[in-house]
């Protein structure tokens, strides 16, 4: 299947593992990656606080951009948060034909126009491992089953909520995936208080205490249902939940060490790739424990 | 123990705007209602509030439209007040914040309603009532002088020795203790008791409270039988439908896709007043020409779908969430259905019953404005012009007398009787049961059509039931939301609503506004342009008549 | 007619006991509520049960209560679908969340939730006296503030904040759409002390995480948080509101440096932040510093863990196109006023529709 692939800027940024990771296990699935590489940022949610016309604008580029690669089934992210932003963004420029030609005015000059959905979409990684490529054929091409890993779904708010905007109504099952993809990658879902809360990254930077008290609570979560680790589709929830996990800890109170993983590395790890080309040792909090899990299984087969 | 120059029962709409008149007019203001006031039932007016604001209109001619659509029973005076008073009414609101729909010119904007020979009716999309609820209560909020005791229940009025009222006693909803109020005044502002019916559009905690606490320390009741059933209502719950949906432009079919509106009322048709398309329809049901569910329908889809965004919002919502239909894209099943007390406790323009001190204000009360039938957005007018002067003359009847002092017994015997029915054993009816059995019986024969029969059937049926009320027994026996004790005396006070209702029915031996009398058909003003009160004798009312006020319009018959 | 399982949520503050789970069973059709069944147990089980409610209509705003978790209103939750929704068949129905509870599904609101209101200043404060007739007013900012007026004060929003959740003291999503109905609101002459004291709060409008939880549960189409981010937009993009939270600031380095490299740097962003979208300013303001020092190790972790290369700390590459970027910055920036379309006005398929564009419900 080929893709127009959005990787976001965190994946290109902060958390390189997951930009690895994704292009590692693209192969593996069928999948063809073609990088929006003169995309733009989707503004996470920062962009619509300061101008909606600006974001909306932006967005529609990026759209516009996918729209022109040819034969591509879609649009991929690997970003709760850009799907979140977007969807938003998409909404109302498919809600307003006025609206969205007004916008398009601002792309014209670059020959570039965002024409509204019909079969066009643009879905995270998540979405598209259960809708696109399906459960059967994961679990088919699943190598090396996660058995007796216990982990943890952690999906981001902005791939939940608002539920109306995401497309629950066709697919209401997507605040399940998590659990269903990690079944698929024969590990066991873990069910706990935090699982689809926010992991307070959009307010680090303004309210650091409302922010770690968030993500130190969901982990503490986690820990006490006895999770190995969690995994999410969102590298922002992974910047508050891994790399801010030691700062998080005085905030509840108590030792974490709590492995967070992305979306595709534990969807990788499931297909036999190796550790270090999934990255798994560029975390914080370290993975050795879900590295050992692997090796164990590995060896016993 | 708390007193007030000026105590408020009730925190809907008339029990706010006499709480912020009574304020500032310089009295102590206290307002007491049994539930947080934005929770009161105000909330459902949806459609809008009636004014003659535009200068191409004039008061008289919404007077004039309004004692027609009384049927003539409404006291001229008092409606010539109320038209007159309503554009500075509206004004003022809008001074205070209330998000009136606006024009292209950025001016106040209206929508056509029933009966109405202008459009005239100001509005919020269709949550007219509850932005005006929510805009008093910030005013409310903000001005500490008025004292807000909010989840207290009134159980019983309280008079001096003189006769005159003294205050109240009231039963703290959270913790259970009971408190004597002492009051110059009391304006009560409790609302109408459409939940003496099932279904009704009321909310549950319209139960007559007020009404039935005015009868019996007294106080005159006047014109209980007229009792409005709204055209639209849903068939199941008998949820509202705002008339606003027939004033955007919406239509009524019967089941044979027929507009029987034209037989009914050529020149109005959907906008004539509502006793007459209620009767309307009921007769298209009753002749079956109406849908197995004994419904007609009404038609949305002609409004176009941005203007029912816009202007129709909330029952997008019901038609969504309470009966499964997008009333944009498809008729929906209606039907009459119990709505509004016309009659309630007697007063004069100024708010003033007949018990010295004692004032009421909104649907509890009886000015009369609406007669033999309220005009849709009449309400909101009412509750607002007559709160306000209930208020105002409040604040300067207390100025002129001393605060009372009522002995505490009063509170002694309420917690006895309290605590007697709380320790009740069990060997009677649920409170529920006697409830839906009420309900029922005043939705089959003291409906849209009345006759004799079926009016004494309910007599006695009702006398039964106040019987079988004084021996429920409840099961919570705590005094933290004691809510099972609170249904139990509303229970006592609905039954003594109904009573009320069905003797009025039976008395008026003719057919005006609301009242339709299949054995007595024709309106007959030689012996009925009157209005019926009613007075507490023993445990029955006594009927006594009074004079209808006539200023500038003689009755003649009402076409639409 | 079928058989419903109400799993609730009791609690008797009077006898000592602690809550418990109560099951209660109950015959009606599917099209009914949950608060339809609640007031059938309560009529014929068990009169002590305890809820909230008038109007059964989604009005009156008075049962708002957790169905299946989820915050939302008893009289408008269908009881095929919350069974639908339900674990193991049965409906759970718990009092709402981040309120004490007084009684069984009864919650403490004044303690909560009409505090918080009270702070906002919920009044209208015009200037001088009113006009002799109405303040005249565009149309559309009287149906964008009625998009907040529509609140009933449910409480569901507040009880699903993930903000209030672990900061009691956040103003919160019902309090902070009631305060955007004063600042939308043309006839309000405060608009900029309204901003200026809801952006320096600790607990103003930064402190909301931008989760959606009230977006999702509230049943009046309120969206509270997009009333917040209404609030964050006339502080800075309107009034250059600088606040203490660094809300400004976060929000100007990332939209410059969007502007400028059309990508995020994460490593830009933080010390760009504190000095109100500048560099050298952050280096001059003490109480910059001593955050960015909080967020030193951060930054040292991110580097000795591998995952962040020096280069990427310290470069960042511009898009190709990246004049494109900018351009369109240009041509948005340098309009007046700012554009946005609030789909409550004009639905969610507003333009799309036939008969609904703009000529088709604007005249009078």
């Amino acid at each position: 299947m080929k893709l127009a692939y959005w990787p976001g800027c965190v994946s290109r940024g902060f958390t390189p593992e997951l930009h690895g990771a994704m292009a590692a296990v693209a192969p593996k699935l069928g999948l063809e990656l073609v990088e929006l590489d003169r995309a733009n940022c989707c503004g996470a949610g920062v962009i619509a606080e300061h101008n909606q016309e600006l974001v909306d604008a932006l967005n529609a580029r990026t759209f516009a951009l996918a729209q022109k690669v040819d034969g591509a089934a879609g649009m991929m992210n690997i970003c709760s948060t850009c799907q979140g932003a977007q969807s938003e963004c998409q909404e109302r420029l498919d809600a307003d034909a006025a609206y969205r030609t007004h916008i398009n005015e601002h792309l014209e000059p670059e020959g570039l126009e965002y024409e509204k959905g019909g079969a066009w979409w643009n879905k995270n990684f998540l979405w598209l491992l259960v809708e696109e490529i399906g459960l059967d054929v994961l679990r088919e091409r699943v190598v090396r089953p996660l058995d007796g890993l216990r982990v943890g779904p952690f999906y981001g708010c902005y791939i939940v909520r608002p539920t109306r905007r995401l497309g629950f109504d066709f697919y209401p099952d997507r605040d399940r995936y998590l659990e269903q993809v990690i079944e698929a990658c024969g590990a066991e879902p873990v069910a706990y208080a935090g699982s689809h809360k926010c992991c307070g990254f959009p307010v680090i930077t303004l309210n650091r205490e409302t922010s770690l008290r968030q993500a130190g609570r969901h982990m503490a979560d986690a820990l006490d249902a006895g999770a190995d680790c969690v995994v999410t589709p969102c590298p922002l929830c992974h910047l508050n939940l891994d790399l801010q996990q030691p700062e998080a800890q005085p905030f509840v109170e108590r030792d974490l060490g709590m492995p967070v993983l992305h979306l595709p590395q534990l969807v990788g790890l499931a297909l036999g790739l190796d550790v270090k080309a999934l990255g798994l040792h560029r975390h914080v909090v370290k993975t050795d424990a879900v590295q050992d899990k692997v090796a164990a299984l590995a060896a016993a087969a | 123990m708390p007193s007030h120059d000026v105590l408020v029962i009730g925190a809907g709409l008339a029990g706010q705007r006499a709480a912020l008149a009574a304020a500032e007019d310089g009295a102590s203001v206290g307002i007491l209602s049994k539930v947080h006031p934005v929770r009161s039932h105000s909330n459902a007016a949806q459609g809008g509030i009636n004014a003659a604001l535009n200068p191409e209109d004039s008061w008289e001619s919404h007077a004039y439209d309004t004692v027609k659509g009384s049927d003539y029973l409404g006291d001229q005076d008092a409606i010539e007040i109320m038209c007159k008073e309503a554009p500075n009414e509206i004004l003022t609101l809008e001074h205070l914040g209330v998000t009136f729909h606006r024009n292209e010119e950025g001016r106040l904007g209206t929508r056509a309603f029933g009966g109405a020979s202008a459009a005239r009716t100001y509005y919020v999309a269709d949550i007219t009532g509850q932005a005006i609820l929510h805009v008093l209560y910030e005013q409310l909020m903000r001005h500490d002088e008025v004292y807000r005791y909010e989840e207290f229940f009134t159980t019983t009025l309280v008079l001096d020795d003189d006769g005159h009222v003294a205050g109240c006693v009231a039963r703290q909803m959270r913790d259970g203790t009971m408190e004597l109020f002492a009051a110059k005044t009391v304006i009560l502002a409790a609302g109408g008791n459409g939940q003496i019916y099932n279904p009704t559009t009321n909310a549950l905690i319209c139960t007559g409270d007020g009404i039935a606490m005015a009868y019996r320390i007294g106080g005159p009741l006047m014109d209980m039988e007229m009792i409005q059933y709204h055209p639209t209502t849903l068939a199941g719950n008998g949820l509202l439908i705002t008339e606003g949906a027939r004033g955007e432009g919406a239509h009524l079919y019967n089941a044979q896709g027929e507009r029987f509106m034209e037989n009914y009322a050529p020149n109005k048709l959907e906008l004539a007043s509502r006793d007459v398309v209620s009767r309307a329809e009921q007769t298209e049901i009753n002749e079956g020409r109406g849908f197995p569910d004994g419904t007609v329908a009404l038609d949305i889809t002609k409004v176009p779908r941005k203007r029912i965004h816009e202007a129709l919002r909330e029952i997008v919502n019901v038609g969504r969430d309470f009966a499964g239909v997008d009333i944009t894209r498809e008729p929906i099943h209606i039907k009459p259905g119990n709505h509004y007390t016309m009659g309630g406790v007697k007063t004069d323009k100024d708010g003033r019953t007949e018990i010295p001190g004692l004032y009421a204000a909104g649907e509890v009360a009886c000015v009369s404005v609406h007669g033999g039938n309220r005009l849709g957005a009449n309400s909101l007018l009412d509750t607002l012009v007559f709160g306000r002067r209930s208020g105002k003359h409040a604040a300067h009847h207390a100025r002129n007398h001393q605060m009372p002092e009522p002995p505490h017994s009063h509170v002694d015997d309420e917690e006895a009787k309290l605590r007697e029915l709380i320790g009740r054993e069990r060997n009677g009816r649920r409170v529920s049961e006697i409830r839906t059995e009420l309900g029922r019986t005043m939705d089959e024969h003291v409906a849209v059509f009345r006759d004799e029969g079926g009016l004494l059937e309910a007599a006695q049926t009702v006398q039964r039931l106040k019987e079988e009320a004084k021996s429920v027994a409840i099961d919570d026996k705590g005094n933290v939301f004691n809510q099972d004790l609170f249904g139990a005396i509303e229970l006592g006070f609905m039954l003594d609503n109904a009573e009320c209702a069905i003797v009025g029915a039976l008395e008026r031996k003719e057919s005006r506004g609301a009242q339709f009398r299949t054995d007595y058909p024709e309106r007959n003003d030689d012996e009925w342009l009157k209005h019926i009160d009613l007075t507490l004798d023993g445990d029955r009312p006594n009927v006594s008549y009074s004079e209808v006020t006539i200023t500038q319009w003689e009755p003649e018959e009402r076409k639409y | 007619m079928p058989d419903y399982t109400l799993k609730i949520r009791r609690f008797d503050p009077e006898s000592g006991r602690p809550a418990y789970w109560q099951e209660f069973g109950v015959d009606l059709p599917e099209e009914r509520s949950v608060l339809d069944a609640i007031l059938r147990a309560k009529d014929e089980q068990d009169g002590s049960l305890s809820i909230r409610c008038s109007c059964q209509a989604a009005i009156c705003g008075s049962c708002g209560v957790r169905i299946n978790g989820m915050s939302r209103l008893a009289c408008n939750t269908k009881l095929s679908e919350a069974a639908e929704d339900g674990r193991n068949g049965a409906i759970v129905v718990e009092p709402m969340g981040n309120m004490p509870v007084i009684k069984d599904l009864i919650v403490d609101m004044d303690a909560v939730h009409w505090k918080k209101v009270q702070r906002v200043v919920p009044w209208l404060l015009p200037e001088g006296d009113p006009p002799a007739r109405e303040y005249i007013v565009d149309p559309e900012s009287m149906i964008d503030v009625t998009q907040s007026m529509a609140c009933i004060h449910c409480g569901a929003c507040v009880s699903a904040c993930l903000s209030l959740e672990v900061d009691p003291e956040f103003i919160g999503p019902a309090a902070l759409a009631k305060a955007y109905r004063f600042v939308g609101d043309p006839r309000d002459a405060h608009t900029e002390d309204r901003l200026l004291d809801l952006a320096e709060d600790p607990h103003g409008i930064y402190d909301c995480t931008h989760c959606f939880a009230c977006v999702e549960v509230c049943p009046k189409d309120v969206a509270p948080m997009d009333q917040i981010m209404r609030l964050r937009r006339r502080a800075t993009a309107d009034y250059g509101i600088k606040d203490q939270n660094n809300g400004y600031g976060h929000e100007k380095a990332f939209t410059d440096l969007i502007e400028k490299y059309g990508t995020l740097s994460e490593a830009q962003l933080l010390p760009k932040s504190y000095g109100d979208g500048s560099l050298i300013r952050a280096q001059v303001k003490p109480a910059a510093l001593k955050e960015l020092g909080a967020k030193f190790p951060t930054v040292i972790r991110g580097l000795t863990s591998g995952k962040v290369s020096p280069k990427t700390a310290l470069l960042h590459h511009k898009l190709q196109d990246q004049d494109q970027i900018r351009r369109i910055y240009e041509e948005v920036e340098s309009k007046e006023d700012r554009l946005e379309l609030n789909l409550y006005i004009v639905g969610e398929s507003g333009g799309e529709e036939e008969g609904a564009t703009s000529e088709g419900g604007q005249e009078e």
